[in-house]
């Protein structure tokens, strides 16, 4: 123990340096014991600092220049900010589970009305192949089934599930100690009532306890059936249809991927116990969907992650069988990153105080790109003063500061509005997910980029168009809580007003139409171009003809005009990389991201061992592209030697290739002795990394069982 | 005591009359366990499911045990309830104890056949009793039973040799020549029902429901002949038990005399109404909806799908020709993985086929890009015509064998090289404006990937680590696998992805 714990000391210390070199000897050498007295004081201040405020974790920046206090802020800025965030993630996702809970509760508390006899009742929730993320639901279908249908339930995984004894175990341990609680009762209820002990599989005393406490039914949940051996399913299910005329069970699978998949591994005669309905949870592609507004998209999410990041983490939930709890933690990740390495992160809080404002601060925020970018727009424009002003005053960059982050409030608002509006027509939420990541960083010009999205509104028919702006105006009016978007029209109140006696007209022509039997179009619509069908002699004639307008048209056509007239003014926001400071508020790194939740530790490891320059620093290996070098740590030579080799290795081939690299023939060559302890152990390295193996195939050979690159 | 051998006579009418067909087992039966007859000591009882022995077994010993002329008692100890041996033994004993109203201090533990000896000669032999009283013990199923040490029923039979008064009786399938160790006990067999007897007993129940505009006289005619039909068409050649007919019949009735109650047939044309129904007597369907009786994804309970069936066929016969068509509530089987697993563990799944469907020989052939100046590999050629032709011996395509086992490195590597040509076909434009490059490499996710379709079984770990790693958390890429998925299944996930899976097969 004395000599692991300096070892872990050391190792704590260095864990968060990219690399370091391992070197247990120097830990050791102060394992004694006035070292270990030292370490244990050490210890007592730690934990003394984590009961005074369990604040300090985040660094001073600025190379520690950074107050402490604004180190403490920017934590607490996180937690509180996230801890908002997650409420709101945690409120999307039970009750996205809510509709499955009624079903399957319903389903259960009718099902001893129409089950056959004999048949346990079971239901197959459909979760789709990331189980991991169902403990939730699971996790609620206990509380309301417990709740709602009097039932104890019990959650089996695949993991607590070896044999059939550990399975019923694990069974009859949970429903009864669910509703005891306590010791006593348990050790009681283990016991019949002439005194005899029952064995802890034995479902008799299940049914013993539920004499004693009656419960409508004993619902057994296998979280992960497709994980679970078929045949101990099998056995397990025809045991406790045995049961059934006593204890009233019923089952609950969660399923991966469909019921008939699961059925076919299933024995026959097992199948005909059960009595099932199938229950599909909400897609995971809404879900995150819904996440996605409630903590990305959020008008109260101070942070904007960045396309880049955000489409790399919406492309992993399609393509990667990658969870819901992952997206939350990724977007955790990302505001956890932010807040710990952004000193300006400091300027998120309410209350800018001057201390949060002088030197470090300022001076970075001096340095921003954005900042530097607005000062020469300014000197462009001739504004001198300003830039002056801007680059020497420190007041007078608060100000400015203040000024802009009130700005970037707004633009939040207004762009999220904006997304709203242009996604009114595809209902679909993915919707807004893609267009807030085109238009995040270079925002919404419907006069430009966005020219198809005007032209597609000019098309549309007076009735879509109606719909269009009543839903327009519905949204300006009311906002968009699922977004967090509150009513008010904001700084294009005028717009909103023409916009509304534009819907007014509309509506009225479309009645004067209707009334007529005519169809209103305007001269945009695809249907002013009439094709006609001549036949001549035999053979077809199309021509094209422009249908007249009549004066109602004209009028409609006009109205449109102006509704796009109003929209370009109403749908214009700038993206965030043109606003002044965005560097504080907007975060779009992957490479974090990446290297945290999608780890490659094979590569990592081939890269050591082929330029074991990237991570020794050393200047005797630094190498040109896959060069030996004889300095190289022997097991990055053999290594490269290694990769050379076809499947079976000659053992004594690699000690020769190898010697000619280090060997006395060149300068500074070991000689051989020392050479052959250095392969030894690189042999033996090799090994215990999982690159080669003892092979059976041939004498003095080894097996490769590592290729590059997979 | 006028005679020494003697029956209770009327208490054997009555169980007769409830179990139809069996009158010379319930007498011999009796006659071994009735104390004024012939009791024996060990009796076996065996025949295939569902012929009546634990129920008949179970239903005379109660009888005995309520008659008051009888000191007899019984207790049955199921062995499909227990789960080991020495769950058997507790059982027997709590059982054995229930049965005699036990006064005595408490039953310990019993772990071993000992301790079961002593703890039954404790309640049946030293107990003060009379001595003309017999005690029953069955073994239901006892052959089914888990984890029983073979010397479990010999030990057993044994048991009333030291136990006087003590019957054993063993219910089994089919008995072995030397299954007790011990020289003839009487054997009791009871054989499956003859078809004449199946007709006694169906005919015995009227049908579910009488039929409308049919005289009650008829509608039992009919039941009859369409109980042989079922009998002949079904219960014959396949399920062979007498709940598996009556569940036929129960379920086919309303179907076939839907036309009856439409009025299209009248009950006296049986042939007509046979040919009229003939497809539900060559169709399993109706009779195994599945494993759940409802699983289809509607919401209406089990019982409703029957109406339904019952009215759409109504429909069907009423509109003329047109044979019944299938069980319109029948779901479209979701087995399509292509819809279930996202693209990377689709990408992972076809790479284990390959891997466990081609041999390790031709996978420089297949997947290295390394003689082919375009970078294109070459795709497997189909050489089956020219085998067919040349060898005697037939091949059988690779695709009906069953899954080779394979090393996950191997799976990796085709993956690698695979994902490369049939990825970025779809995403050329997409991966060179977005990210830039396509990456292709092995990462967090793959792995996350292949635990997955381990945990899903999809993929199996065979050999050593196999049992240890429940759910494939043990991802060692020297670890031998096999994929689970048949061919059917790999092709439509291939399709899914745009490729043709038989194109990187070598026959």
């Amino acid at each position: 123990m004395a000599v692991d714990e300096p070892l872990g000391e050391a190792y704590e210390e260095k864990q968060h340096q990219a690399a370091y070199i391992f070197d247990p000897s120097d830990a050791v050498d102060d394992g004694t014991r006035p070292a270990k007295r030292r370490r244990v004081s050490k210890k007592l201040k730690k934990s003394e600092a984590h009961t005074v405020a369990s604040t300090s974790v985040y660094p001073r920046l600025f190379d520690g220049a950074e107050s402490e206090r604004c180190a403490h802020i920017r934590q607490q800025l996180f937690e509180h900010t996230w801890s908002k965030i997650e409420s709101r993630i945690q409120r999307i996702l039970r009750e996205a589970n809510q509709s499955t809970l009624r079903q399957v509760t319903s389903f259960l508390q009718a099902a001893p009305d129409h089950a056959p006899v004999g048949k346990i009742p079971s239901a197959f929730i459909i979760t789709g192949p990331n189980i991991a993320s169902q403990d939730l639901l699971f996790e609620q279908l206990a509380e309301t089934l417990q709740l709602q249908a009097d039932a104890s339930v019990v959650r089996l995984r695949s993991g607590d599930a070896s044999n059939l004894k550990a399975i019923l175990k694990k069974m009859i341990h949970d429903a009864v100690a669910k509703v005891t609680d306590d010791e006593e009762n348990d050790l009681e209820v283990a016991v019949s009532k002439d005194g005899r002990r029952f064995l802890n599989y034995d479902l008799e005393a299940l049914h013993t306890h539920l004499k004693s406490s009656p419960r409508r039914h004993v619902v057994i949940a296998f979280q992960d059936s497709e994980a679970f051996e078929s045949g101990l399913l099998s056995d397990l299910i025809s045991l406790l249809s045995s049961w059934l005329d006593r204890i009233p069970f019923a089952l609950l699978f969660g399923v991966a991927t469909s019921v008939e998949l699961f059925e076919a591994r299933l024995l026959k005669s097992t199948c005909q116990c059960l009595y099932g309905r199938q229950f599909d949870v909400e897609q995971s592609a809404t879900i995150v969907a819904k996440v996605f507004k409630a903590a990305v998209a959020h008008s109260e999410a101070p942070l904007r992650l960045g396309p880049n990041l955000v489409s790399s983490l919406l492309e992993r939930q399609r393509d990667q069988v990658a969870s819901i709890p992952v997206f939350v933690s990724s977007l955790k990740y990302a505001y956890m990153c932010h807040f710990y390495a952004n000193p300006l992160t400091v300027l998120f809080s309410e209350e800018l105080d001057e201390d949060a404002l002088h030197g470090e601060n300022l001076e970075a925020l001096r340095c921003l790109p954005s900042f530097r970018h607005s000062v020469e727009m300014a000197v462009k424009e001739g504004d001198i003063q300003r830039a002056r002003l801007l680059l020497e005053d420190d007041r007078y960059l608060t100000t400015y500061l203040r000024d802009r982050l009130e700005h970037f409030r707004h633009w939040a608002v207004k762009f999220l509005r904006i997304l709203k509006i242009i996604t009114i027509n595809n209902s679909s939420s993915a919707g807004l997910a893609d267009m807030y990541l085109d238009s995040l960083l270079r925002g919404v010009n419907l006069s430009d980029q966005d020219a198809e999205i005007g032209e597609s509104i000019k098309r549309m028919q007076p009735s879509d168009s109606i719909l269009f702006l009543t839903r327009l105006l519905d949204v300006i009016d009311n906002g968009d809580p699922s977004l967090g978007l509150d009513a008010g029209a904001g700084d294009t109140e005028e717009a909103v007003m023409e916009l509304s006696d534009i819907l007014a007209d509309i509506k009225r022509l479309h009645q004067e139409n209707e009334e007529e039997g005519k169809v209103l179009r305007s001269k945009y619509s695809g249907q002013s171009k009439i094709v006609r069908t001549t036949v001549v002699a035999q053979k077809v004639q199309l021509s094209r003809d422009t249908a007249a307008l009549t004066d109602n048209d004209k009028l409609y056509t006009d109205l449109m005009d102006r509704v796009l007239e109003q929209l370009r003014i109403v749908l214009r926001v700038e993206g965030a990389e043109d606003l002044v400071f965005n560097e504080i508020w907007l975060y779009d790194s992957k490479a974090l991201y990446k290297d945290v939740f999608i780890p490659r530790p094979r590569g990592v490891g081939e890269r050591a061992l082929s330029r074991p320059h990237d991570y020794l620093g050393c200047s005797c290996c630094r190498s040109r592209e896959d060069q030996v070098m004889p300095t190289f740590p022997t097991t990055a030579v053999l290594y490269q030697l290694y990769l050379e080799t076809g499947s079976l290795i000659n053992v004594a081939d690699l000690w020769s290739a190898y010697y000619a690299i280090v060997g006395e023939d060149n300068e500074g060559g070991l000689d051989e002795r020392t050479a052959l302890v250095l392969f030894y152990r690189a042999m033996a390295e090799l090994r215990v990394m999982g690159f080669v193996k003892q092979s059976r195939k041939k004498a003095d050979h080894v097996a490769k069982l590592a290729w590059k690159g997979l | 005591m006028a005679s020494i051998f003697e029956l209770p006579e009327d208490l054997l009418a009555t169980l007769a009359e409830s179990f139809p067909c069996r009158d010379a087992q319930i007498r011999a039966l009796a006659t071994l366990l009735y104390p004024r007859a012939a009791p024996c000591r060990n009796l076996i009882v065996h025949g295939t499911e569902a012929t009546g022995k634990s129920a008949i077994t179970t239903t005379l010993l109660a009888a005995l045990r309520d008659d008051p002329g009888t000191d007899l008692n019984y207790a049955t100890v199921k062995s499909a309830e227990c789960v080991t041996a020495r769950h058997l033994f507790e059982r027997t004993v709590g059982l054995v104890a229930d049965a005699v109203q036990w006064q005595g201090p408490a039953p310990g533990r019993c772990e071993t056949l000992a301790a079961l000896t002593v703890e039954l000669s404790r309640m049946l032999k030293y107990a003060e009793r009379d001595a003309a009283d017999r005690f029953v013990l069955v073994f239901d199923g006892i052959d089914r039973q888990r984890e029983a040490p073979p010397t479990l029923l010999p030990a057993l039979a044994r048991l009333s040799e030291i136990i006087p008064n003590l019957t054993n009786i063993f219910i089994l399938t089919t008995p072995s020549p030397s299954l007790l160790r011990c020289s003839s006990p009487p054997h009791l067999h009871f054989p499956p029902y003859t078809k004449a007897q199946y007709l006694s007993i169906l005919s015995r129940q009227p049908p579910p429901s009488s039929l409308p505009n049919t005289a009650p006289e008829e509608t039992a005619e009919l039941w009859t002949r369409f109980a042989a039909a079922v009998h002949d068409s079904l219960t014959r050649p396949a399920a062979r038990t007498l709940p598996a007919l009556k569940h036929a019949c129960a379920a086919l009735w309303p179907r076939f005399t839907a036309p009856v109650a439409v009025g299209t047939h009248r009950a006296r044309e049986f042939s007509r109404l046979l040919i009229a129904a003939r497809a539900y007597f060559q169709d399993e369907g109706v009779l195994e909806p599945g494993i759940l009786s409802s699983v289809p994804s509607t919401t209406k309970p089990a019982t409703q799908s029957l109406a339904n069936g019952t009215a759409a066929i109504a429909v069907g016969a009423g509109a003329g020709t047109a044979p019944p068509a299938k069980n319109p509530n029948k779901p479209k089987p979701s087995t399509d993985l292509s819809t279930l697993l996202p693209p990377t563990a689709r990408l992972l799944l076809i790479a284990a086929y390959l891997a466990s469907h081609n041999a390790p020989r031709h996978d420089n052939t297949l997947f290295s890009t390394w003689h082919n100046p375009h970078g294109r590999r070459r795709r497997a050629v189909n050489t089956q015509a020219r085998h067919s032709k040349k060898s005697k011996h037939r091949k059988i395509a690779r695709k009906l064998l069953g899954p080779g086992v394979f090393v996950l490195e191997r799976m990796v590597a085709i993956y690698v090289a695979t994902r490369r040509e049939w990825v970025g076909d779809h995403d050329e434009n997409n991966a060179g404006g977005g990210n830039g490059k396509v990456v292709v490499g092995v990462d967090g996710d793959v792995g996350m990937a292949i635990a997955t379709l381990a945990s899903l079984r999809l993929l199996v770990r065979v050999g050593g680590g196999a049992g240890a790693a429940v759910g494939g958390a043990d991802l060692d890429r020297g670890g031998r696998w096999r994929v689970n998925v048949g061919w059917e299944v790999v092709r439509g996930v291939g399709r899914s992805m745009g490729v043709e899976v038989e194109e990187w097969l070598v026959e």
